[in-house]
C-alpha cells in the first residue's frame, strides 16, 4: 500500500501531543462514558430472554477476538487465516485444566480470571511461534503459513485423546464473591465480565496505537522498507503483532470456554477463521471501532439468514436445513461486496455520518 | 516390497491429480499474482458439473467430461471478469480476501445442491477388475486418470511453448509493463489464465470423482492441500507444480501406509503436507523451482 488509504484526509493537528490524545474532543469522552453507562445499566432495567443474552455475549466474545485480528490484519497488514485456531488455543488451555483436574476443580471455579489470562498468554506464545516465518516472509506466504497452522491445530485436537478428540470438554460453573453463578445468572454474569475485558482491551489497543510500538505496526504495514530505514525492525514487529493477536484471541477463547461451559473443536474450524476475517473486513480493517461493528453486523446477518432460510424452507417445503447453504453464501457475498464497494467497512459509514452531523448545516 | 510398490502406485495416482490441480493454481498466480483460495471449490464444481451431466442428463461420460471442462472454462472466466477484474491494482490483502469470499459463495451454492451433503459415485465405465502386475494392482480408472493428467499437462505445456496466446501469457507473467507495451491485452490474459485454471481444476475434480467418489468434504480438503503442493514446487513454476504434486502424493501415501497405526497415530496423510509446508516456508520459501524473488524483511 503506497498511500495510507485507511486514514481520512485532512489532518489538522498542530502538535504531536494533540495527535496522541486518546479522546479528540470532550464530546467524544462524554459520549463514550454515556454509552458505557448505558451498556452497564440496560440489563438491570430490561430483562431479556437468556437466548438473546447468549447472542449478545457471543458478539462480545467475537469483539475481543476481532480486536486482535484487527491488530494483525488491519494495523500490521498481515493476513491471518488461522485466527480461530488461536481462539481455540485459549479455549483449550482452559479445557486442559478441566481435563486434568476435573471440571469442577477449585482452580477452574475460583481462579477463572487467571485461567483466562493464561489462555491469552498461551495464545500469545503460539502467535509468536506462527509469526516466526514473518521474519522472512511476506503477506502471501504468511497467509499460507497461518492456514497451515489452522489445519495442524485441527488435526492435533482431533487426534489427541487428551483433548477428547475434539468432542466437547465441559467446564464447570464459576464462583465469584457473590457465590456460585447460577444458571439464571450465567449469561448476565458473563456479559459483565466480557464487557469489562473489552473495555480494558479496547483502551489497551487505543493506547498502544499512540505509542511507538503501535505506530511501528502501522509503519510496517504502509511501507516496510521505509520502516526499516527509519530504524524499526519489520520482522520483529510482525512477530509481535502476531503475538498480540494471539493474546487477544486466547482471551476470547478462554471467555468462550466459560461462556459455553464447554470446549469442542467445532467452534474453531477454518470456517470460523473466515468468519472472523469477515467480521474484521465488514467492520473496517485498521479502525478501532470497526472491531465492534463487524461482529455485530455479521451476527445480525447470521440471525437474519437463519430466519430467512427457515421461512424459505417452509415456503418451498424443503426438509433439509437451508441455513447451511445460505450462511456461507451470504458471508461470501458480504465480504466480496464490502471489498468491492466499501473496503473501509462500516467504520467508514460511521465516519461519514459523524462528519455529516458535525458539519451540519454548513456542508461545504 | 509389493506393499511399498502399491503405495508408490497410489502415490503417483493421487500425486498426478495434485499436480493437475496445482497447475491451475500456479497458472493464476503466475499471470495475475492472485492467490486463489477458492481453488478447491472450483475443483469441486467441475466434478459436480461433470457428474450431473453424466448421470442426470444421460450424456456419455467422455462427452460430459469435455462439456464439464468447457463449462468450468467459462465459469472461471466469468469469476475473473465479475470479481477480480475490478480489483486489479488493489492491495494484495483485498485480493486474497475476495478469493476467500468467493470460496464462501461457491460453498453456499454447492450446499444448495444435493452435492453439498450427499455422496455420489460415477457409474463405472471401465472394466472394474484391476490390472495386477506382480502383486501390485492398478485399477483402470487410476491408469486412465494418470494418462489423462499427463495428456492435460502435455497439452498445456505445448500451449505455453508454441501458441501465440500461450507465449503472450508467459510474457505477461514475466513483465506486465513490457507485455503491455507490445500490445498484449492484460485483461484478456488474466481471463484466459483463470479459464485454463478452471479447466484443469475441473479435470482434476472429475478424476477424483471417478477414482474415489464424490464427496464435498474430500474435494474441499483437496483444494486446501494444493497450498502445500504449490509452496513445495514454488508458487510460480509449472514444472514445480507437477513435480511437487507427485512428491506430495507419494509422501501422503507413505505416511498413511507406514505411520498410521504405529504410536497410535491416525490420518497422518492429511497432516503431513502441512508440516512439510511449514518446514519449507521456514527454510526454503521459494520452493524447489520457484524464482528467488522473496524479499527478506
Amino acid at each position: 500500500m503506497a498511500t495510507n488509504r485507511w486514514l481520512a484526509t485532512g489532518n489538522f493537528f498542530s502538535s504531536y501531543r494533540e495527535e496522541q490524545r486518546i479522546f479528540f474532543t470532550a464530546l467524544d469522552r462524554s459520549a463514550l462514558l454515556a454509552s458505557l453507562c448505558l451498556l452497564v445499566l440496560w440489563p438491570l432495567l430490561v430483562t431479556i430472554d437468556g437466548k438473546y443474552m447468549l447472542v449478545i455475549d457471543t458478539i462480545l466474545v467475537a469483539v475481543v477476538a476481532v480486536l486482535g485480528l484487527n491488530l494483525v490484519t488491519g494495523f500490521a497488514g498481515l493476513i491471518s487465516i488461522g485466527h480461530a485456531a488461536f481462539v481455540g488455543i485459549g479455549a483449550y488451555t482452559v479445557a486442559s485444566f478441566a481435563r486434568l483436574l476435573g471440571e469442577n476443580h477449585v482452580v477452574l471455579t475460583h481462579a477463572w480470571p487467571l485461567l483466562i489470562l493464561l489462555g491469552g498468554l498461551v495464545g500469545a506464545a503460539f502467535g509468536a511461534l506462527v509469526g516466526l516465518p514473518a521474519m522472512r516472509l511476506k503477506h502471501l506466504y504468511l497467509a499460507i503459513a497461518t492456514l497451515s497452522f489452522q489445519m495442524i491445530f485441527q488435526w492435533v485436537i482431533n487426534f489427541m485423546d487428551f483433548f477428547n478428540q475434539g468432542q466437547t470438554i465441559s467446564v464447570g460453573r464459576v464462583v465469584w464473591p457473590g457465590g456460585t453463578v447460577t444458571r439464571g445468572q450465567h449469561y448476565l454474569f458473563w456479559y459483565y465480565v466480557i464487557l469489562t475485558v473489552i473495555v480494558v482491551l479496547a483502551f489497551a489497543v487505543r493506547n498502544l496505537l499512540r505509542t511507538r510500538y503501535g505506530r511501528c505496526l502501522i509503519a510496517v504495514r504502509d511501507n516496510d522498507r521505509a520502516a526499516d530505514a527509519m530504524g524499526m525492525h519489520p520482522g520483529l514487529t510482525k512477530v509481535y503483532a502476531f503475538a498480540l493477536a494471539g493474546f487477544f484471541a486466547g482471551v476470547a477463547g478462554g471467555l468462550q470456554a466459560y461462556l459455553y461451559r464447554g470446549v469442542g473443536i467445532e467452534s474453531f474450524t477454518l470456517h470460523h477463521s473466515i468468519n472472523y476475517l469477515a467480521m474484521a473486513i465488514v467492520g473496517g480493517l485498521g479502525t478501532l471501532h470497526g472491531a465492534f461493528w463487524g461482529p455485530a453486523a455479521i451476527k445480525a446477518l447470521d440471525l437474519l439468514v437463519e430466519g430467512f432460510s427457515a421461512w424459505v424452507g417452509e415456503m418451498l417445503t424443503i426438509s433439509g436445513n437451508l441455513a447451511t447453504a445460505f450462511k456461507p453464501l451470504s458471508f461470501g457475498l458480504v465480504i466480496v461486496l464490502f471489498l468491492m464497494f466499501e473496503p473501509r467497512g462500516i467504520a467508514n459509514w460511521w465516519r461519514i455520518a459523524r462528519s455529516y452531523v458535525k458539519q451540519w448545516p454548513f456542508r461545504y | 516390497m509389493s506393499y511399498f510398490l502399491q503405495l508408490v502406485v497410489s502415490g503417483i495416482v493421487v500425486g498426478s491429480i495434485y499436480a493437475l490441480s496445482a497447475l491451475g493454481f500456479v497458472l493464476i498466480y503466475k499471470s495475475s499474482r492472485v492467490l486463489n483460495i477458492a481453488h478447491g471449490q472450483i475443483i469441486a464444481s467441475g466434478a459436480f458439473i461433470t457428474y450431473s451431466l453424466t448421470v442426470w442428463m444421460g450424456i456419455p461420460l467422455v462427452l460430459s467430461f469435455a462439456l464439464g471442462l468447457c463449462i468450468t472454462f467459462f465459469l472461471a472466466m466469468s469469476v475473473e471478469r465479475i470479481f477480480l477484474r475490478r480489483l486489479i491494482g488493489e492491495p494484495i490483502i483485498s485480493v486474497i480476501m475476495v478469493t476467500i469470499g468467493l470460496m464462501s459463495i461457491l460453498d453456499g451454492i454447492i450446499y444448495l445442491t444435493p452435492f453439498g451433503t450427499e455422496n455420489f459415485s460415477f457409474p463405472p465405465f471401465l472394466p472394474t477388475t484391476p490390472l495386477v502386475f506382480s502383486g501390485v494392482s492398478v485399477s483402470w480408472t487410476q491408469l486412465v486418470g494418470v494418462a489423462l493428467t499427463a495428456a492435460m499437462i502435455g497439452g498445456l505445456s505445448w500451449f505455453f511453448r508454441r501458441s501465440t496466446m500461450g507465449i503472450a501469457m508467459r510474457a505477461v507473467a514475466d513483465d506486465q509493463m513490457a507485455a503491455m507495451s507490445i500490445g498484449i491485452s492484460i485483461p484478456k490474459v488474466f481471463g484466459l489464465a483463470w479459464a485454463l485454471a478452471g479447466m484443469s481444476a475441473a479435470a482434476a475434480g472429475a478424476l477424483i470423482g471417478n477414482i474415489t467418489g464424490l464427496n464435498f468434504d474430500t474435494l474441499h480438503a483437496f483444494g486446501i492441500t494444493v497450498f502445500p503442493v504449490v509452496i513445495l514446487g514454488g508458487l510460480d513454476s509449472i514444472l514445480g507444480a507437477v513435480v511437487a504434486g507427485i512428491i506430495m502424493g507419494l509422501i501422503q501415501q507413505f505416511a498413511a501406509g507406514y505411520l498410521d497405526g504405529s504410536w497410535g497415530l491416525s490420518s497422518t496423510g492429511e497432516i503431513m503436507p502441512y508440516l512439510i509446508l511449514l518446514v519449507i516456508l521456514l527454510f526454503k520459501p521459494h520452493g524447489l523451482f520457484g524464482i528467488h524473488e522473496i524479499e527478506r524483511v
